[in-house]
């Protein structure tokens, strides 16, 4: 039988000051299956954060008609306690305790979920070397990198051995190297039966994790499916870019008279979509190399296309 | 037919989730305080002691000469009495004014520690039991400087850290009351100035009340700090008039637990969206 781990219905999210409601989620429903990866993608103020947030219980979604989250068959608003027992979450923001040692931060947390003292220090041990942070155990957490920060962070979203991880973009402001060392880890974690459901606006993390996604914007959910189906339904194969509209006067053939392409332009940029790579490379002919990249399409560039490449006013 | 089919099934995938008591969280949210505090125990253990000896010095060696008998009662053991309990209260109102502002808007603890299995809730009673417990401890501070110097010398006086625990109590709700109000940490300034000074030199820690004019004598009955006083002041010095002594502990009890309610209800808005 499939497991299904979260299931949101129709939920919604209004923010109310004194001034005015901002309406930050407008109904999005999806199902995340167990022991898979689900991502929740949208530029900035789109309204991962505020989804995720009421799946864990530290935000309330509006009270309307045929509304309903169920983490595990439970519900946020009235099992707080039951879904924040069974899940683990990795917020933006490394909200360590900033007076306690790396240790100290893991046995503490680890107090809240009643864990006993001889257990405790034994998980400890083990994700500190999961985590590779060993050498740093009783360092403060003044001293320790970005990098150490987030993985300390993730290490403490596991003390409890979650079944769900909840993690709201993991790897912003990390280097490359840190961001492969987490993937690894997320997707060995995966490997053990772990649920994860994470948001990112990078598509690349995406496509290194997630089975399933969706795409929102605004409030809205845009686009969902798994990663390979949107990419080979939502967007032409290939993409050109050319960089410099002038160098289109140089062109040999015009784009607009081909047939199998898309054309965008976006400030001083050209972007020429199609399936057929061959259309593509021919218009490059007598173009700069350093003025063009041809490439398979990607995430990105669904993202970009559902999304729009103009700034909105949240972000 | 469907209908219970599907019931049934996410009852069988729903995990048990044996969560801690709401004794053990509180527990948890007080142990992280004390695990904090304790860290720094020469800088954060020593001033309770030393803020007394100062006071001591100061009105010892300064004051003591120019005034002997206070109501009966020696000027120093006036003093020492009701230091007792207002050193109870400016620490509980440190904690949950710029100690409460910092965990929950800069250095957002509490964002962390909510994500474990503890409800908003727990967090807010297991910091008053806290501040409590800090009450407590400097009650105990002053009190044993006192009693080396001679000062404060009734067995009785055992008891009275526990008022400090009430009145550590009753400022800590007071201070989460302002706290949940405070756009910036600079605000509490007023709140210094405007109230917690005042409430030191007015309750009857410095002076008896009954030299201020009888129009002021409603308001500062209705101060905390009035009836802290007056119940360590009772107790360590022996002359208990049991009628006052459980009306004040009557308004303690009350002040915490009206108090409580709301500073948990008013802080809740600033944790949970």
């Amino acid at each position: 039988m499939e497991q299904i781990v979260i299931k949101v219905e129709n939920a919604q999210k209004t923010y109310r000051s004194q001034k005015e409601a901002l309406k930050a989620v407008k109904g999005i429903s999806f199902i995340v299956r167990g022991s898979t990866c689900f991502g929740l993608l949208g530029p900035n103020g789109a309204g991962k954060t505020s989804l995720m947030k009421m799946i864990y219980g530290a935000s309330i979604r509006d009270n309307v008609p045929n509304s309903s989250i169920s983490v595990f068959g439970f519900d946020p608003v009235k099992d707080e306690l039951q879904i924040k027992y069974l899940c683990g979450v990795v917020p933006q923001t490394d909200n360590l305790d900033q007076e306690l040692t790396v240790k100290e931060n893991l046995l503490i947390y680890a107090k809240l979920y009643g864990i006993n003292k001889t257990i405790a220090n034994k998980t400890i041990t083990d994700l500190l070397d999961f985590m590779e942070l060993t050498d740093k155990a009783n360092a403060n957490i003044k001293e320790l990198s970005g990098g150490m920060k987030r993985r300390l962070v993730i290490s403490r979203a596991l003390i409890n051995k979650p079944k769900l991880l909840i993690l709201d973009e993991p790897t912003t402001g990390l280097d490359p190297q840190v961001r492969h060392m987490l993937w690894n880890k997320l997707r060995q974690l995966k490997k053990e039966g772990i649920t994860i459901l994470i948001t990112t606006h990078y598509m690349d993390e995406a496509f290194q994790l997630c089975d399933e996604l969706i795409i929102m914007d605004q409030g809205k959910k845009v686009i969902e499916g798994t990663t390979t189906d949107l990419i080979k339904n939502n967007i032409e194969a290939y993409v050109l870019e050319i960089r410099e509209k002038n160098n289109v006067t140089q062109l040999k053939i015009n784009p607009d008279s081909l047939k199998d392409i898309r054309k965008e332009i976006f400030l001083n940029n050209i972007y020429l979509y199609s399936d057929n790579y061959k259309t593509l490379k021919n218009i490059t002919d007598n173009l700069d190399s350093i003025n063009y990249h041809l490439r398979h399409s990607n995430l990105e560039d669904i993202f970009l296309k559902t999304t729009g490449r103009y700034l909105n006013e949240i972000q | 037919m469907n209908e219970p089919k599907i019931k049934k099934n996410i009852q069988e995938i729903q995990p048990i989730a044996p969560y801690p008591s709401f004794t053990l969280r509180l527990y948890a949210v007080w142990y992280r305080h004390v695990r904090v505090y304790t860290k720094h125990l020469y800088s954060n253990g020593t001033p309770p002691f030393f803020e007394p000896l100062i006071f001591l010095a100061g009105i010892g060696l300064g004051l003591n000469k120019y005034i002997h008998i206070i109501n009966g009662i020696e000027y120093l053991q006036f003093l020492a009495t009701g230091l007792v309990v207002s050193t109870a209260m400016f620490t509980a109102t440190f904690e949950c004014t710029f100690g409460t502002f910092i965990r929950l808007v800069y250095d957002k603890v509490y964002d962390g520690m909510l994500a474990a299995s503890i409800t908003v809730n727990d967090l807010l009673i297991g910091e008053i039991i806290w501040a409590g417990t800090k009450g407590l401890f400097f009650s105990s501070a002053v009190l044993i400087v006192m009693a080396l110097f001679g000062i404060i010398t009734n067995p009785l006086s055992l008891l009275s850290p526990l008022v400090g625990f009430l009145t550590g109590l009753m400022f800590s709700v007071l201070a989460m009351i302002i706290t949940s109000y405070v756009k910036t940490i600079n605000h509490f300034n007023f709140y210094f100035t405007g109230f917690i000074s005042p409430m030191f030199f007015f309750s009857g820690t410095v002076f008896p009340t009954n030299e201020l004019p009888a129009i002021a004598l409603p308001i500062v009955e209705a101060l905390p700090l009035t009836h802290a006083v007056r119940l360590s002041r009772g107790i360590c010095l022996g002359n208990i008039n049991p009628t006052i002594m459980v009306f004040d502990l009557m308004y303690a009890v009350f002040f915490i637990m009206l108090g409580g309610f709301c500073a948990i209800k008013l802080l809740k808005k600033r944790l949970i969206e």
